[in-house]
């Protein structure tokens, strides 16, 4: 959860990006730590997802970031300060939340549930509080981790294939937009995504 | 393959003309069902007295308006619209059709939506004239509107009853608040008071022989709706009342309206929402009746209204090819640049005379008859029943009113256009139309004599149509009512005696006539434009409704001794629609360009609001589970 708030102090896109990438790799270590037999299924899973969100997609985004040749400022359109203070409102409001929410009696206690929503909800702000499409993309992963987070506690129910699929999503949709971003560089000159306006209707 | 369409299109009319007269004569009705689906609907058709009223009328306007066409809207003069208005015309004959004897509210539904884009296609056959388009376009909207509420109603009726198909209902009283959806739906085809936003502009820029089915048999199909499911369902206690009301406030707004337009054929389409009040009186009366002591009274109004549905047809369609002819002579409807076309063009004004004196009341014409059949249903009310009489006497004078400005419009409108001296160059170069397009006028005008002269002839037919509407009536529909006898001989008589003195005037003309200059009121050399106008004739009746009318002067008066220059215009707008309709638009509209602002393509804002709506959503969960 420092991580979320590290992401949403940052005000240059490798420090978000390399935020992003750390907030991965804790995330794919994470089914390790929760099941106490391992096996190998849960391993892959593991593997996969530092693999993916720990180095290729940071990896993309760094060559997105390099290729548009950008400078590396975020330009918030909602503050540090006020983006953080959201950040930990929504940490609070998700620690409070997660106890309203009707859980299995396993899962009540644990960590999970509140920290998969913070990351859902810092993901949001970071979309909706900057306007440079690379640290959109970065807000959108810390949503996804969110969810991610989520769906561990149905890693027991969840098959094998379901995982690989969201992960393979992931990794298309970050690439494809990695694309988009040369093209919108090339197009407007810019990665600000509010002056993507002018293609409304 | 212009004479070939026509010849088609005729021998359809024929073919329908014939089947709708047996039904209505010898009392045969006529049921088909398909054995395959259309829509995943079986067809269902019937025809039954009702249907076969509007079918012949139907046939009748349809035939001698594709052979008015052919010299009216000829492929030399309009060769990229011609053949479009020929195949929209077969469209909506065939569509109409459908409408009148299809038993199955989706395939009504359908024919409905299908007669109205045909409609839409032959109002806008001139479309590089921007009024045609914008009077195309408000039909259109307006058109939809009343759609809306029909497919409301239908499914309404569909979901009471498990089924799409129709037919009498009349147990299912759970059904009752549904007709106030009918009443929107058909009363804006139909052109009722309130609702005839949309009928001046379309008919006034409509090609006359679509204006003259418009006004004769499209109108009437929302007339047909309101008769045939105030027939087969169950109304509303107060219905009858409400629809006699809108009857009442239609005839004498139509007819003051009418009097304060200039443009002819504008003020040929005020009077149709004059004559749909009047059937709309005997209509809505006749519900009244079956709603309180199902008495005699109410058969006679509703036989009136029925007849006066052909009534109408007939004379309305004869006057509105009577101003397209006059239209085609001199390229202009508007009535202050007319006059003295009567010596130019003779047929025409002769009929459309004739068309003017029936649809004004006049004896012995048909106009006369229906109305009388509606006075009397109204005086045999008035007089059996005590609580509900003065509305009924109300009525009966306000129908008086309403013919005797009639009378006051079409004096204006023959004087016009018709009498003294032409205005301007166009009317100098008039011509008589051709053989094409007076046949069709002969036929109307023999139709509204015949009527007039024998109506005894016609009353089986009616009476048919009213024992299909309440078949408590309909032996009791079959006894000729006495006065139509005597109305049938004070008719022949005084056609008679008409003739005759018409006659006796033809020859004493013959023999030689002094011809001399009108005396002039002391003014040197007289012109033209010193006669009266169409605003100056009917200023003092437009006067007692400005309060309504609000009709729009922009004057500019001599005030020396000597002539100068001067300037007078007046125009009577479409008061329901600049005053209630466009503010009321434009205030949605307003509201809608604000709603809009919340659309301006901001990924990030996007996201707020989603996730705004999420959170809401959330709230709005954990709140209801906690008690």
């Amino acid at each position: 959860m420092g991580l979320n708030l590290l992401a949403l102090a940052s005000s240059r896109l490798p420090s978000l990006i390399g935020a992003v990438s750390v907030q991965g790799i804790a995330l794919g270590v994470m089914p390790l730590l929760i099941e106490h037999e391992l096996r190998w299924l849960v391993l892959l899973v593991a593997v996969a997802t530092v693999g993916l969100k720990g180095f290729v997609i940071p990896t993309l985004l760094r060559r997105a970031m390099r290729t548009a040749n950008i400078d590396r400022e975020v330009e918030p359109s909602i503050g540090f300060v006020p983006s953080l203070l959201l950040g930990a409102g929504g940490t609070i409001a998700a620690v409070a939340l997660a106890r309203a929410l009707p859980l299995l009696p396993e899962h009540t206690g644990s960590l999970l549930v509140p920290g998969a929503l913070a990351s859902v909800l810092t993901g949001f702000v970071l979309l909706i509080g900057r306007s440079k499409a690379i640290s959109q993309v970065c807000g959108y992963l810390i949503l996804e981790n969110g969810i991610y987070l989520f769906g561990l506690l149905l890693i027991h129910s969840t098959p094998l294939l379901v995982e690989a699929g969201i992960l393979l999503d992931l990794t298309v949709g970050v690439f494809v937009i990695g694309i988009i971003v040369d093209r919108i560089q090339r197009a407007f000159d810019s990665l600000d995504t509010r002056k993507l306006t002018v293609l409304r209707e | 393959m212009p004479r070939f369409w026509l010849v088609s299109t005729v021998l359809g009319a024929v073919a329908a003309l014939a089947t709708a007269g047996s039904v209505l004569f010898q009392g045969a009705e006529w049921e088909w069902r398909s054995s395959f689906l259309v829509g995943g609907e079986f067809l269902y058709l019937r025809l039954d007295g009702v249907s076969a009223l509007f079918l012949a009328l139907l046939a009748v306007l349809g035939g001698a308006g594709a052979v008015y066409a052919s010299e009216y809207w000829p492929d030399k003069a309009h060769p990229r619209s011609a053949t479009a208005g020929r195949a929209w015309w077969n469209v909506m004959l065939a569509s109409l059709a459908f409408v009148l004897v299809t038993s199955n509210g989706l395939h009504f539904l359908l024919a409905w939506e299908a007669f109205t884009f045909a409609g839409y296609f032959l109002i806008t056959l001139d479309r590089h004239r921007r009024e045609v388009r914008a009077a195309g376009w408000l039909y259109l909207a307006a058109s939809h509107a009343g759609t809306v509420c029909l497919f409301a109603f239908f499914a309404a009726v569909a979901s009471h009853n498990g089924s799409w198909e129709l037919g009498p209902m009349r147990e299912h009283t759970d059904l009752a608040p549904f007709f106030w959806l009918a009443l929107f739906g058909f009363g804006l085809k139909s052109g009722m008071f309130p609702l005839h936003i949309w009928l001046p502009s379309a008919h006034a820029s409509a090609p006359s022989h679509v204006s003259a089915l418009f006004s004769g048999v499209t109108i009437k199909i929302g007339i047909y709706g309101l008769v045939r499911f105030t027939g087969w369902m169950p109304v509303p206690d107060i219905a009858g009342w409400v629809i006699a009301a809108l009857g009442v406030a239609s005839a004498v707004l139509g007819v003051a309206f009418a009097l304060g337009q200039h443009d002819l054929k504008r003020l040929l389409a005020y009077h149709s929402v004059e004559n749909i009040g009047i059937i709309l009186i005997g209509l809505g009366f006749a519900v009244v009746a079956t709603a309180t002591d199902g008495g005699d009274w109410g058969r006679l109004a509703l036989a009136g209204g029925l007849l006066h549905i052909w009534n109408h047809g007939l004379f309305k369609a004869l006057l509105f090819l009577g101003a397209g002819s006059v239209l085609h002579a001199t390229g202009t409807r508007e009535m202050s640049r007319l006059g003295g076309l009567w010596r130019a063009m003779p047929w025409t004004a002769s009929l459309f005379a004739l068309g003017a004196a029936a649809i004004s009341g006049l004896p012995p014409l048909n106009g006369f008859v229906s109305e009388w059949l509606v006075y009397l249903g109204l005086f045999d009310g008035a007089i059996a029943r005590g609580p509900i009489a003065w509305p009924l006497v109300l009525a009966a004078i306000l129908l008086g009113v309403t013919g005797a400005l009639a009378l006051a419009c079409f004096i204006k409108v023959c004087g016009v256009v018709f009498l003294g001296a032409p205005r301007s160059r166009a009317v100098t170069h008039a011509h008589e139309s051709g053989l094409a397009m007076r046949a069709p006028m002969l036929v109307l005008a023999a139709g509204c004599v015949a009527i007039g002269l024998a109506p005894v002839v016609f009353w089986p037919a009616v009476a048919t149509a009213v024992g299909a509407w309440r078949p408590g009536w309909a032996d009791a529909a079959t006894i000729v009512p006495d006065s139509l006898f005597a109305l049938s001989w004070a008719h022949g008589v005084l056609a008679a005696v008409g003739l005759a003195a018409a006659t006796w005037l033809w020859q004493r003309t013959r023999r030689g006539l002094q011809r001399a200059v009108t005396w002039d009121c002391g003014y040197e050399m007289p012109s033209a434009t010193m006669q009266y106008t169409a605003g100056s004739f009917a200023g003092i009746i437009t006067g007692w409704f400005a309060w309504i009318l609000r009709p729009q002067r922009h004057a500019h008066c001599p005030v020396d001794v000597f002539p100068a220059a001067a300037h007078f215009e007046e125009h009577t707008p479409e008061t329901v629609l600049e005053h209630v309709v466009e503010p009321a638009g434009a205030a949605v509209m307003r509201l809608a360009t604000l709603v809009r602002r919340l659309q301006h393509g901001r990924l990030n804002a996007y996201l707020l609001y989603l996730i705004v709506g999420v959170a809401a959503l959330a709230a709005v969960v954990l709140l209801e589970d906690r008690p």
